[in-house]
């Protein structure tokens, strides 16, 4: 079994590596520590809701509210920065209140998605539309740039240690914060083991409803902490930045081996997926790839990676049921 | 009491409508009201085309690039000087050669549909990129505008014709066909049709197959309506079309799923956003309002079959 | 499979048949319900102006819910007030032509007198701005031009606009040689293209040693996107002196880089932007010049246009409009051009409030 998942991110991770080496040779500039900290830098956002969507898609389910909620949470902030003084107590306010309305949001989903038994693709389609919506109506789109901005929330989104900038610091705190619930914690054995069989798992005594509200919340969480980034690294609010995201999300978590149906999936899996992709866009320019041709590159690895995977996986899974039955 | 879900649905229609007419000025007027059927089709198309993928429990999210590339195709035909008939020839052949590459992907290799469209999604837009540069196409002429502007025997839109029949047609081929009952029968449980000695690869292919032919037709209302094609046509349909198919009723996982529920919620969907309009409501509204339905409806579907079961296992043991 | 395939031909043929006679007997027909629908309309609109005996002009944006078009709305509004009219400003949510489409639709069904047009897609609004004048209703265009209107309004000349931001990038550089790469919002919008276009024309005349190093790039109308490729640009090219940045997010991105990456002697960026949005920018020089026109006086005036025409006016070259100042008329007698491109710089960019 552990062979068996090694193998599911190696394919991704040996893609990767191929890109890497083709863009290397391409273009000098790709292999900088500079520009790989860029790239890393300006996906954290993608990288933080990836991490919440895994948990939901091992679970089977599906999250298409998630750019939405990352922008009410940012637009909220935005709305609060200019209550706020400039002092580490804004930005401690801040930390607390952004994920809290994240995670707020993200009950919502997961009280209709368990209590009411909505399929969660339809919970959050209708979320999806009633925040943008709502979200619209309120700001009319309008733009916050930093002049209202306190002081050391700028100072703060500048911070880098080792060189290191500070963004890059909270998608790994995030990253190890998942994947220790996952692995050492109650509920996370549930969210696996719920992914892998729900009938079997409900039989075993874990509470369905409850893990089904977990993940929905956690990932609400996850997106006041990805709004929190968002603001950081654009500095500015803008309620029309995210827009479209969530594909991208899903798409970096089911390129990094979550099973789509449930049930298997891990953090540096999605990891993987979410560098696949922003090595893709990183390596447009860099590889100096026709404008009108981009989306046809883009879109062909992920139709690649996503059938090769697939094949590698039931062959896996071929070469398995033949042990078992031997 | 007995009201299946899609004629509760379907009342839930009319009493939109009835309300809309009531508050909305000039909702009844005839000139909206022939808006209102010029302006269905195009969307009750895709819609009808996501509740069939939905009933295999799969979903299209490449629909709407399938469309515009079909719309692509009709449009270089008709800017290089061929006449409608191989243009709209061309459209199908563009819309059913996308749906075949899923189908292909799919059915053969077995990737999941989310996975195989959320791919082909960008590889078709940045097909369309890569024909037009970007720009839009346009210039069709009047006879091929007559498509999606014309009026049968004066008074009937003609894009609501051609979906009547599609509605139809759909219909028949879910209820009537044995692939239609394949298709149901997949998406409850495709283990055991395939052990049934069905060939789930061959339906699953002409679902997608299918698929593109509506997502073509839908492109030959859009482009001739608008009489132009760019990169993003009809691009914001996408996702209330699987808003639409499961407002109907389908379940998201497969198995089940009317013609006539999609109808339903198409209709809703339509005339909670004309009605909005025609009250001077800010356009965001119309978005909360159909979010707000759709997870109403939902709600309210759990709450009466739980109420059902209750009263059964009430009766059962008494 | 080959029964599929066959019944697939078979709706084909008939669907070909079928749309073959529908579009005669629809030609002819047509024009009946037409004109029905127009005595029936006009009947409609004099009972409503007899009881308001107000004007009502719609201005239709691409899309609502951005700041550009949010300013505009305020100008519109005031133009509104000011002139005793009714505006209704209404849009899609999203820059999609078929959305916008159905808006206009639904504006002709309310019978206003005006619809001032921003098309997405000119070409796509044609069918329906025809619709519109069949019922009796004036069509202008505002922001973007579209082919069948009455009355052209333009906030700048657009080939004059990306001549002037070509030069102003050129000045920026300080230099008449050097490489330059181009951002635009989206590859698909007519009037950046124009621009980048007209700008590309002012560089190979006027200044044959600026280079530019690759294809104009596309930043999906997003901040963060602009900020991510440029970044990947000044890595790429390490000898860049200046980006042009077109599309209202585009250059406040491009800036961002430019700032982060402390390179405000070096590269050079000029771009479309509002001046609030660019103020942080411009201050230390990240951005050079933001060169945009006054959306609200855009709003006002389209607005101000939208009632003489629907008083049947037309506007004169050179001719005073109240609060926005002289206009000039082309030769075609329809396309009104605001005024000259507004640059903001450092200086003036805190006296503007949008």
């Amino acid at each position: 079994m552990k062979s068996l998942l090694r193998q599911k991110e190696f394919s991704i991770f040996a893609i990767i590596v191929v890109i890497s080496i083709i863009l290397s040779i391409v273009s000098p500039a790709f292999l900088t520590i500079g520009n790989l900290l860029d790239v890393v830098e300006g996906n954290v956002v993608m990288g933080i809701l990836a991490i919440g969507m895994t948990l939901i898609i091992i679970t089977s389910d599906i999250d298409v509210s998630v750019a939405a909620i990352t922008t009410a949470v940012a637009v909220s902030v935005g709305a609060l920065f200019s209550y706020l003084p400039d002092s580490w107590i804004s930005l401690a306010i801040i930390f607390l209140i952004a994920p809290v309305i994240g995670l707020l949001i993200g009950s919502v989903n997961g009280l209709l998605v368990s209590k009411i038994q909505i399929p969660a693709i339809v919970v959050t389609l209708g979320t999806l539309n009633i925040i943008n919506g709502l979200v619209l109506y309120f700001t009319n789109g309008r733009y916050l740039n930093s002049t209202n901005f306190p002081k050391s929330f700028l100072s703060f989104s500048n911070v880098e240690i080792f060189g290191i900038p500070i963004l890059i610091f909270i998608l790994v705190f995030v990253a190890i914060l998942t994947w220790y619930i996952l692995k050492h914690t109650f509920i996370g054995r549930s969210v696996m083991a719920i992914g892998g069989n729900q009938q079997s798992s409900i039989r075993v005594g874990i509470n369905y409803q409850k893990v089904k509200l977990f993940v929905f919340a956690y990932m609400g969480f996850l997106c006041g902490i990805a709004a929190i980034a968002q603001t950081a690294y654009t500095k500015a609010v803008d309620p029309n930045g995210l827009l479209g995201l969530e594909l991208t999300v899903i798409a970096a978590v089911v390129l990094g081996g979550t099973n789509i149906h449930g049930g298997r999936g891990t953090i540096h899996g999605t990891l993987l997926g979410v560098l696949l992709l922003a090595l893709i866009q990183n390596g447009m320019i860099l590889a100096r790839i026709d404008t009108f041709w981009q989306n046809v590159v883009t879109g062909a690895i992920i139709v690649f990676a996503v059938s090769y995977d697939h094949i590698s996986y039931k062959r896996q899974q071929e070469k398995l049921a033949k042990i078992e039955v031997a | 009491m007995k009201l299946s879900k899609e004629n509760i649905l379907g009342l839930i229609a009319l009493g939109t409508f009835l309300l809309m007419s009531l508050i909305a000025p000039g909702f009844l007027g005839s000139n909206n009201l022939t808006n209102f059927l010029f302006q269905l089709p195009e969307f009750g198309l895709l819609a009808l085309a996501m509740m069939v993928v939905i009933l295999t429990g799969g979903i299209d999210l490449s629909i709407t690039y399938v469309a515009a590339l079909s719309g692509v195709g009709a449009a270089l035909m008709l800017t290089s000087g061929f006449s409608i008939i191989p243009a709209i020839l061309v459209a199908i052949l563009f819309g059913v050669a996308c749906g075949a590459f899923n189908g292909f992907v799919i059915s053969k290799i077995g990737v999941p549909a989310i996975l195989v469209t959320l791919g082909t999604m960008v590889l078709f837009e940045g097909v369309i990129l890569a024909i037009t540069k970007g720009n839009s196409i346009s210039g069709f002429g009047d006879t091929y505008s007559l498509i999606g502007n014309g009026y049968y025997m004066g008074i009937i839109p003609l894009p609501i014709l051609i979906f009547i029949f599609f509605i139809v047609l759909t219909a028949i081929l879910l209820n009537k066909t044995s692939w239609g009952r394949s298709v149901y029968m997949f998406g409850n449980n495709d283990v055991a049709t395939h052990f049934s000695g069905i060939k789930n690869s061959r339906v699953l292919m002409k679902v997608y197959l299918y698929v593109g032919l509506l997502a073509a037709i839908s492109a030959i209302i859009m482009t001739s309506r608008y009489n132009s094609v760019k990169v993003d046509l009809g691009s914001a349909y996408l996702l209330q079309s699987v808003a639409a198919a499961v407002l109907g009723g389908a379940n998201i996982h497969g198995g089940y799923g009317k013609v006539m529920g999609t109808v339903y919620a198409v209709i809703i969907f339509q005339t909670i956003s004309n009605g909005l309009n025609l009250l001077g409501a800010h356009s965001a509204i119309a978005d909360v309002f159909i979010g707000g339905v759709l997870i109403l409806v939902l709600t309210f579907n759990f709450f009466s079959d739980k109420f059902k079961r209750k009263k059964e296992t009430q009766a059962s043991t008494a | 499979m080959k029964r599929f395939t066959l019944s697939l031909l078979l709706i084909i043929v008939i669907l070909g048949i079928l749309a073959g006679c529908v579009s005669e007997d629809g030609g002819s027909s047509n024009e009946d319900s037409g004109s029905d629908g127009n005595s029936d309309n006009e009947g409609e609109a004099s009972s409503e102006t007899s009881s308001d005996e107000e004007l009502s002009i719609a201005v239709v944006p691409k899309l609502v819910g951005i700041p550009y078009f949010n300013a505009s709305e305020t100008g519109a509004e005031k133009a509104g007030e000011e002139l005793g009219v009714n505006v209704q400003y209404t849009g899609p949510t999203e820059a999609d032509a078929s959305q916008q489409v159905q808006k206009i639709e639904n504006l002709i069904s309310q019978g206003v007198d005006t619809i001032a047009v921003a098309p997405n897609d000119p070409a796509s609004v044609d069918p329906v701005l025809k619709k519109a004048k069949d019922q009796g209703i004036h069509v202008m265009d505002w922001d973007t031009p579209a082919n069948e209107v009455d009355l052209s309004v333009k906030q700048v000349d657009d080939e004059e606009f990306g001549r002037h931001m070509a030069k102003k990038l050129v000045e920026a550089m300080g230099t008449e040689e050097g490489n330059i790469a181009i951002l635009t919002g989206g590859l698909a919008a007519a009037n950046l293209n124009a621009w980048i276009d007209a700008a590309k024309a002012e560089l190979d005349e006027n200044y044959p040693d600026v280079e530019i190093v690759t294809e104009k790039i596309p930043t999906d109308e997003k901040q963060q996107v602009a900020y991510q490729k440029t970044l990947d640009l000044i890595k790429s090219y390490p000898d860049l002196d200046g980006v042009l940045a077109v599309s209202t997010p585009a250059p406040l991105g491009a800036a961002q880089a430019v700032q982060e990456e402390g390179l405000q002697e070096e590269v050079s960026v000029v771009g479309s932007a509002l001046p609030t949005d660019s103020q942080p920018y411009l201050e230390d020089g990240s951005l050079d010049t933001a060169v945009l026109w006054n959306p609200e006086d855009l709003g006002y005036l389209t607005v101000a246009l939208g009632k003489m025409l629907a008083e049947g006016k037309m506007p004169e070259d050179g001719q005073e409009i109240e609060g926005i100042g002289q206009i000039s008329v082309k030769d075609d007698g329809k396309t009104v051009i605001m005024g000259p491109p507004q640059d903001y710089t450092k200086e003036n960019a805190g006296d503007f409030d949008f």
